[in-house]
């Protein structure tokens, strides 16, 4: 019982006060709301920004390397890894696969990104915003480029009708998004050529290569236009990145050492995705899985500064060797101890360790590279295969040249049409042989076979022989109409949109 | 025997009694600071109705209707016959004084104990009352406990008569009495004992603690309650059945000792605490750990060398008002606190060695790896020249060191407890090692006849020295062929040794001279108490803590090693600091009408916590310099942040009981959090609790068999809202260094709002029997069902929404358990004793409802969640063995055709065995069937022996590291495990083998994930088994000691199971991504310790 008294009042109103209220939110540091991220125009620089942050996540550029470049036939993979970077360069794919679940994810994270900024800012606003905008519009166009030919079949197959991926525009309603279905192949090269043509439009600014600006764009869109026979347009977007005379092919040492300086000062690259010195990503970096040695370059053991499981293989290696001083080779690193060649052991017949170094060695950094998305070569490679496609012979040899004189390869190693009739080569196979030679590793090679109706032969030692019983046999061919041409939709997707239909 | 005329032996008799009372009051003085009570209620208000009874009967009757104990002489009220009364809810102090007073008596209470006395001065007895005047013969002895310690204060009386005595300090007592008399002993907390009284000799007397820990006082959430009134499901551990394993650390004690709390290690280290899970796990994302209270807060730091009790909470009732967070059960722990009386000096000490546990698992020496890889690749013979036993390089010999010094006492007013711990451990593998320093002060002091106060302050150092430089990895995979040692017996370099063979050119033997990596944090915290009795009835109470924490990591890979070679040496530093602020404001109210008891507690609480972090890394030191400054370049970006977080709770609980029969608990809570959406950040939880002592009711018959038999059950709700991050609810674009780009600032998408997010819900009810039979056998069965829904899930989105997840509040998940306690003295015969105590649970997970509608989340994952299984159960490709034409492996592969129909065929292929029709459930789940553990106590005059077992069955393993060391030939540069009894390796056509035919490169997958790795992981393990010895009090005396024991300790000595890998044990904690998977498993360690334990 409570006395009646004051003294007894009052420590009750003591406790009252005790009982206070202490209902109060907090926020992040590290982090921002995201009403307050895109509020005005200062803010949309920063989010580009964070668009080409997301673009950089290894979730997209390593995995998306593997899944590009692994299915061709300039690698060899040495010996099994448990690693699902196995299967794209087996074509064992299964629809659980880690690296397409990444690169599938992260892709479309860019354009989520791309299209929050693409939403807010008006095409009719300052020319910096403008160029804003059309940045974002590059990557969202870069981003459904890269899905359509990994989960989508070739574009002349079936003129585009078969199924290609879903096409993620800016405004959707969550309910939208999540149920988006697969556009086809055709309907999302049209969805990239717009972006891209809008992009080239907007953006006014030479940023450097690490951004993209106006020629970006065009050298994106000759691409493009390239892999849809488009022939006409391919030449026409080339023409004006060659012609813009703001990138020039390197020449001497200063190609030997093309990927090894710093990046945004490189005036043949026109797009990387730059990595900085504290992005370094070790031995999870694409370069870890070329190339194992020191600071200097020199090769040293498998497992010492990297995996060194996937090699340039026998068959690149020997037709790049044809012409010793070609300096593309530069970009290979035999293991050589005690002036001996090292096989790396573990299949039979035992493979070359031929050490790839494009992925090395950014600014005396072993594995620290920025992956290089476009570039001047590869414009010329664009022209020539599509002139080279339109009987345009000549025109078609004199870009293949220009390169094969670049890469130190004397007047004999150079193509006219007589050595072709000759060696009964087309200009296109002499056009696509230097494809492979310039552009090996950069993520081409199944692509341009695949699209021109060729398949992938890999007549030489590494884990795809594996297929086969007994290991010893030594062929794979995958034809270009092969289901495995492309890769499964992550099933993980499909269980959460089942308006998605996986490749068959 | 002694003589003794009789007016010694009356006057004797008349100073044991004074004695044996103050012994008594000391006594309980002494049980009840021990066990903390607080509160307990009493009723005040009693009815009577009595024809012609006995002054006794009508005591026994107020002490049953008040809860207070009488003591009394009953010399005084023999004579008192034909009370005839009526009293109808009347205070019984009131009661008392009328009866008593014309009896020229009185009565005064202590404590929770009604002292009945004579009036006035005269207080001796006539000398009638003797027994018989002529007795000569005096029974004298010592009465000890189970542990050989004398017993002071039991009170010792010749039965049939009134004539009483009680123990002296040294547990001795002597009384007049004849040989064939019968001896009564009893003693409070023991179960009475009568014994006749030899013709000759002294007495050796041992009494035994009752077996069922009825009238154990326990903390329940925010009071206390004497076991036998508890309406929950709690289980009590006294801290001497905790300390038998040796450890600094709670949890591993824990493991085995209370039903339905299940305690896995993914890991032997030192440094590594298990984790605990109580009765399943009931959430798919949140926070499976149980609510640590020590001391009446939530939270805190403690040692357990100074924990006095723990108790575990388990259902709604009892985790009731810690409600929103105590979705995984509470633990609570008290610490010691000083008691009135002498200083009181302990000092326990303990060394022993330790050693790692193998089990069946052995890798190939050299010739064994050569014979097996010559099947199948060319191996050169000179290999042999080595053969490097990596396993024993990296695991070797540890040692435990453990010191505790306590000292406690105090006067009336003021009671202390100090004391200091050292403990060191270093670990089985090569660098590993754990060091702990705790110091901790308890003082409470009475301030004034009101209040109440108690400081309580905890510091503790930690440091841990943690694998570094893949020690484990290398000692499960590098290859026999390749030498550890130069020809000066210096480690080998492997990157530059010409011919190593290993996958991984590492050496960790080379890598350890130089590279560390290790841990050091140290917490203080620090608690003021305040308790004002405002009224008789009503108490104020301020409960408050203050925590601070900080720690501190350090990486260093020395540019010599593999490991910094890349970058000219790697050093990566982190610190993080905390500080929590808590408040706990109660208004207490009890009282008593008649036979109906009431409590209500009302509080409120708030909770703050900040925290901050960073760390940097840098690269390019010179050889052996370990800071950051001497580095040349980052290694990584800087990184860093703060954040807060904030909790407040409302609550209320009325408890009531009716004539310790009838027993009612109610309570609800209110409670916000911070980390909760702008909609939904507050929830009302709710518990409800009734208990029924049936051997307390007027037609329950004197049982010979069932002494003691109550009913429980309760239901209610509690809440989850740990283990996700402080700001899950708000939609955010991340500014840190992973959204910039060439260098520049950005803000990118990182996370989708959520403004309902809300707290996690789990609806739990609980029926519980409790019985004792034979005064000797204690059984406690539980059922219970925990249905946990708006999970906390931290949901995965379709890509195209441009988010990997939102948190979301989906789902439901139920577990369905019972629980099984039986305690047991088995036997008793003079000096010798055994007893048993045993527990079992049994639980099954299931899901019940994905509330997007989905069937199943992380679909492809090996332990997905998905609706009608367990939470843990496993989703493969099956494995189908190996085809014995060739020894190609074999999978199933599900085919489901256009109309729907589903076949099983097999294949070699593996990307067709894992696809989403092929993957399949296993009908194997990570959770164990039962867990339980079993221990024997046996006591023979001062030796003690013990032995506790602890058993999971019915789990399965997913042995992740087979991958590596039982691949088929894929990794040549990997050493292979030999294969256990009963497993085979292809050879030829038509064997029917366990392995596949081994081939270079590997046979088509062989390795990749199946329910090939799945092993059985039930397991028994010799968890402890001890001898210890206590020094005769005799020798002791004169070195002013007042205990002395020596003990040999030994944990963990056998492990029984058929898994093939060092050691069966996973974590069992269901959520976390670790769960049942053993990788790379740090084996827990046999230990054999040497121990001195001494009080004075």
């Amino acid at each position: 019982m409570i006395r009646p008294s004051i003294y007894g009042k009052l420590k009750l109103m003591t406790v009252a006060v005790l009982f206070f209220s202490c209902q109060k939110y907090y926020d992040p540091t590290e982090f921002i709301n995201e009403e307050d991220a895109l509020a005005n125009e200062s803010d949309v620089e920063t989010a580009t920004i964070g668009t080409y942050a997301v673009l950089k996540n290894a979730a997209y550029v390593r995995s998306g390397h593997f899944i590009m470049e692994y299915p061709g036939d300039a690698v060899a993979q040495g010996q099994s890894s448990a690693d699902d970077l196995t299967r794209a360069y087996r074509y064992t794919h299964i629809n659980t696969s880690d690296h397409c679940t990444n690169f599938w994810s992260q892709a479309y994270k860019v354009v989520a990104a791309a299209n929050n900024v693409i939403e807010f800012v008006p095409n009719e606003s300052s020319e910096g915003l403008r160029q804003l905008k059309g940045e974002n519009l590059f990557l969202r166009a870069m981003m459904h480029f890269n899905l359509v030919r990994i989960f989508g079949r070739p574009y002349p197959q079936n003129s585009g009708e078969n199924p290609g991926v879903p096409i993620l525009k800016e405004g959707l309603s969550d309910e939208e998004a999540e149920t988006l279905s697969r556009s086809s192949v055709k309907e999302v090269y049209d969805f990239v050529i717009s972006d891209l043509l809008q992009a080239a439009e907007l953006m006014s600014q030479s940023k450097n290569n690490s951004f993209a600006s106006k020629e970006v764009a065009y050298a994106l869109l000759a691409r493009v236009y390239l892999y849809k026979e488009d022939q006409e347009n391919a030449i026409k977007y080339a023409d004006l990145v060659i012609n813009s005379d703001r990138y020039a092919l390197l020449q001497g040492s200063e190609y030997a050492g093309y990927f090894r300086a710093q990046p945004d000062n490189n005036r043949e690259t026109i797009f990387a995705i730059r990595h900085m010195k504290v992005e370094d990503r070790a031995m999870s970096s694409i370069g870890s899985m070329y190339f194992s040695g020191d600071v200097s370059g020199n090769p040293l053991g498998q497992g010492v500064s990297g995996w060194a499981e996937i090699y340039a293989s026998k068959k690149y290696y020997d037709f790049l060797n044809q012409h010793p001083e070609d300096l593309r080779n530069s970009f290979i690193t035999p293991y050589v101890v005690n002036g001996e060649l090292q096989y790396n052991q573990k299949l039979t017949p035992v493979t070359p360790m031929y050490y790839v170094n494009k992925y090395s060695l950014q600014e005396g950094l072993i594995n620290l590279s920025s992956p290089v998305y476009l570039r001047l070569a590869e414009m010329y490679l664009i022209r020539a295969e599509a002139n080279a496609k339109e009987n345009n012979v000549d025109a078609a040899l004199a870009d293949v040249n220009l390169l094969r004189k670049r890469a130190g390869l004397s007047e004999d190693a150079l193509y006219t049409p007589e050595k072709l009739a000759t060696a009964g080569k087309t200009a296109l196979d002499v056009v696509l042989e230097e494809r492979w030679l310039e552009l090996a590793f950069e993520g081409h090679r199944a692509y341009d076979l695949f699209r021109n109706n060729r398949s992938v032969v890999r007549d030489y030692p590494g884990t795809h022989s594996l297929n086969n019983t007994p290991t010893t046999d030594l062929h794979q061919e995958v034809k270009p109409t092969d289901n495995r041409v492309v890769f499964y939709i992550p099933q993980a997707e499909i269980n959460r949109n089942s308006a998605l239909k996986q490749n068959p | 025997m002694h003589k003794s005329d009789s007016r010694r032996c009356a006057y004797r008799r008349q100073t044991l009694l004074r004695y044996m009372i103050k012994m008594k009051i000391m006594l309980i003085c002494i049980i009840t600071s021990l066990v903390s009570v607080r509160a307990t209620t009493y009723a005040q208000k009693v009815t009577l109705k009595f024809e012609q009874a006995t002054l006794r009967d009508v005591l026994d009757e107020i002490q049953k209707q008040t809860g207070y104990d009488f003591l009394y002489n009953s010399t005084l009220i023999a004579k008192e016959q034909a009370i005839s009364l009526t009293v109808n809810d009347r205070d019984f102090k009131e009661v008392l004084t009328e009866l008593l007073h014309p009896r020229n008596l009185r009565f005064e209470i202590k404590r929770n104990t009604v002292f009945v006395r004579k009036r006035g001065p005269d207080v001796n007895p006539a000398p009638d009352r003797l027994p018989a005047a002529n007795h000569q013969q005096t029974a004298h002895g010592i009465i000890r406990n189970t542990q050989g310690q004398p017993l002071s204060g039991v009170t010792v009386g010749l039965k049939g008569t009134s004539v009483a005595t009680a123990t002296d300090e040294g547990g001795r007592f002597s009384l007049p009495a004849e040989a064939g008399q019968t001896l009564v002993f009893s003693l409070l907390g023991y179960v009475p004992q009568e014994i006749a009284v030899p013709s000759s000799d002294g007495m050796e007397v041992q009494l035994f603690e009752e077996m069922s820990d009825l009238d154990e006082v326990v903390v329940v959430g925010y009071s206390t309650r004497k076991v036998r009134y508890l309406s929950s499901s709690v289980t009590t551990i006294s801290s001497e059945k905790l300390k038998d394993v040796t450890s600094n650390d709670l949890s591993t004690m824990l493991q085995g000792k209370a039903p339905g709390v299940v305690v896995s290690s993914p890991s032997g280290a030192p440094s590594s605490a298990p984790r605990v899970l109580i009765r399943g796990a009931g959430t798919i994302s949140a926070s499976t750990s149980p609510l640590v209270v020590v001391d009446g807060n939530i939270g805190g730091n403690y040692n357990p060398a100074d924990i006095e009790s723990v108790s575990i909470l388990k259902d709604a009732a009892a985790t009731g008002l810690y409600g929103s967070r105590a979705a995984n059960g509470v633990i609570i722990i008290n610490t010691k606190r000083g008691e009135a009386g002498k200083t009181k000096v302990e000092f326990n000490n303990s060394f022993g060695f330790g050693n790692p546990t193998t089990g069946n698992f052995r890798l190939m020496n050299s010739q064994e790896l050569y014979d097996f890889q010559t099947t199948f690749y060319d191996r050169d013979p000179s290999v042999l020249q080595n053969n490097t036993d990596w396993w024993g390089l990296a695991f070797g010999q540890g040692y435990v060191n453990n010191h505790n010094l306590s000292i406690s006492g105090g006067s009336e007013n003021v009671q202390y407890y100090a004391s200091g711990v050292f403990y060191r451990e270093e670990g089985t593998l090569a660098g590993t090692g754990h060091t702990g320093y705790n110091f901790r002060t308890n003082l409470d002091a009475k301030l004034t006849d009101r209040l109440k106060a108690s400081v309580l302050i905890n510091g503790n150092v930690n440091k841990n020295q943690l694998e570094n430089s893949r020690t484990m990895y290398d000692a499960y995979t590098n290859l026999p062929f390749d030498p550890a040692f130069d020809g000066e017996g210096n480690p080998i370099d492997a990157r530059f040794h010409p011919n190593w063979l290993g996958r991984e050119k590492e050496n960790f033997l080379h890598s350890l001279l130089y590279n560390y990596s290790k841990d050091r944090s140290w917490a203080i915290s620090g608690d003021l108490n305040l308790d004002y009795t405002l009224t008789d009835k009503i108490t104020l109470s301020s409960y408050n803590r203050t925590q601070f924490a900080n720690g501190q990591t350090a990486q260093f890979f020395d540019r010599n090693t593999k490991q910094g070679g890349a970058n000219g040496g790697e050093l990566r530093n982190g610190t993080s600091s905390s500080n929590r602020l808590l408040t706990s404001n109660r208004v207490r109210y009890a009282d008593t009408f008649g036979e109906h008891d009431l409590a209500i507690l009302a509080a409120a609480e708030a909770e703050t916590t900040t925290s901050d972090w960073s760390a940097t890394s840098g690269k390019g030191l010179p050889s052996g310099r370990d800071v950051m400054s001497v580095a040349t370049d980052v290694l990584l970006s800087p990184s860093g942040a703060r954040e807060q977080v904030g909790f407040r709770k409302y609550l209320a609980q009325a408890d009531y009981s009716y004539n310790n029969r009838y027993f009612f608990v109610a309570s609800f809570v209110n409670e916000f959090s911070s980390k909760f959406g702008k909609n939904n950040p507050m929830a009302n939880f709710y518990q409800l609790g009734a208990s029924w002592i049936l051997t307390n009711e007027p037609f329950w018959q004197e049982n010979r068999i069932l002494s003691f038999a109550k009913l429980r059950g309760s239901y209610g709700t509690v809440g989850n809202a740990d283990g996700i991050s402080n700001f899950a609810a708000l939609g955010l674009y991340s500014i840190t260094q992973d959204a910039s780009y060439s260098g520049l600032p950005g803000a990118a998408p990182y996370q989708k709002g959520n403004p309902n997010l809300s707290w996690e819900k789990i609806r739990s009810a609980n029926l519980g029997v409790d019985l004792t039979l034979w005064n000797r056998v204690g059984i406690s069965l539980d059922i219970y069902e925990k249905k946990a829904s708006e999970l906390l899930y931290r949901q995965p989105l379709v890509a195209t929404t441009g988010y990997s997840y939102v948190w979301v509040n989906a789902g439901s998940v139920r577990n369905r358990g019972l629980e099984l306690n039986v305690t047991s003295q088995n036997f008793k015969a003079g000096n010798f004793t055994w007893e048993t105590s045993l527990n079992m649970a049994f639980n099954r997970n299931q899901v019940l409802e994905l509330s997007d509608g989905s069937a199943i989340f992380n679909p492809g994952a090996r332990q997905p969640i998905a609706v009608g299984y367990d939470m843990d159960a496993y989703n493969l490709p099956i494995w189908a063995g190996v085809d014995p034409a060739n020894g190609d492996p074999l999978w199933e592969k599900v085919t489901i055709d256009e109309s729907g129909n589903r076949s099983i065929a097999t294949t070699n292929v593996y990307s067709e065995a894992a696809t989403s029709d092929s993957r399949q459930f296993t009908g194997t789940s990570a959770a164990p069937k039962f867990t339980g553990g079993i221990s024997n106590t046996l006591t023979y005059q001062n030796f003690t022996l013990s032995a506790f077992f602890n058993f999971v069955y019915g789990n399965y393993v997913y042995n992740d590291t087979r991958v590596y060391f039982d691949n088929d030939g894929l990794y040549e540069a990997f050493n292979s495990m030999v294969l256990p009894k009963g497993w085979t390796r292809w050879e030829k056509e038509g064997d029917k083998a366990t392995h596949p035919k081994p081939i270079v490169g590997g046979n088509k997958d062989s390795n990749q994930s199946s329910s090939r790795y799945l092993e059985e992981g039930s397991y028994i393990r010799l968890r402890n088994v001890r001898l210890g010895y206590n020094f005769p009090e005799k020798w002791l005396q004169s070195a002013r000691i007042s205990r002395l024991q020596v003990f040999i300790s030994g944990d963990n000595l056998w492990t029984g199971t058929k898994f093939s890998g060092p050691d069966p044990e996973v974590s069992l904690s269901q959520v976390d991504l670790a769960s049942g998977v053993s990788s790379f498993k740090y084996p827990v360690s046999k230990k054999v310790l040497f121990g001195l334990n001494v009080t004075f």
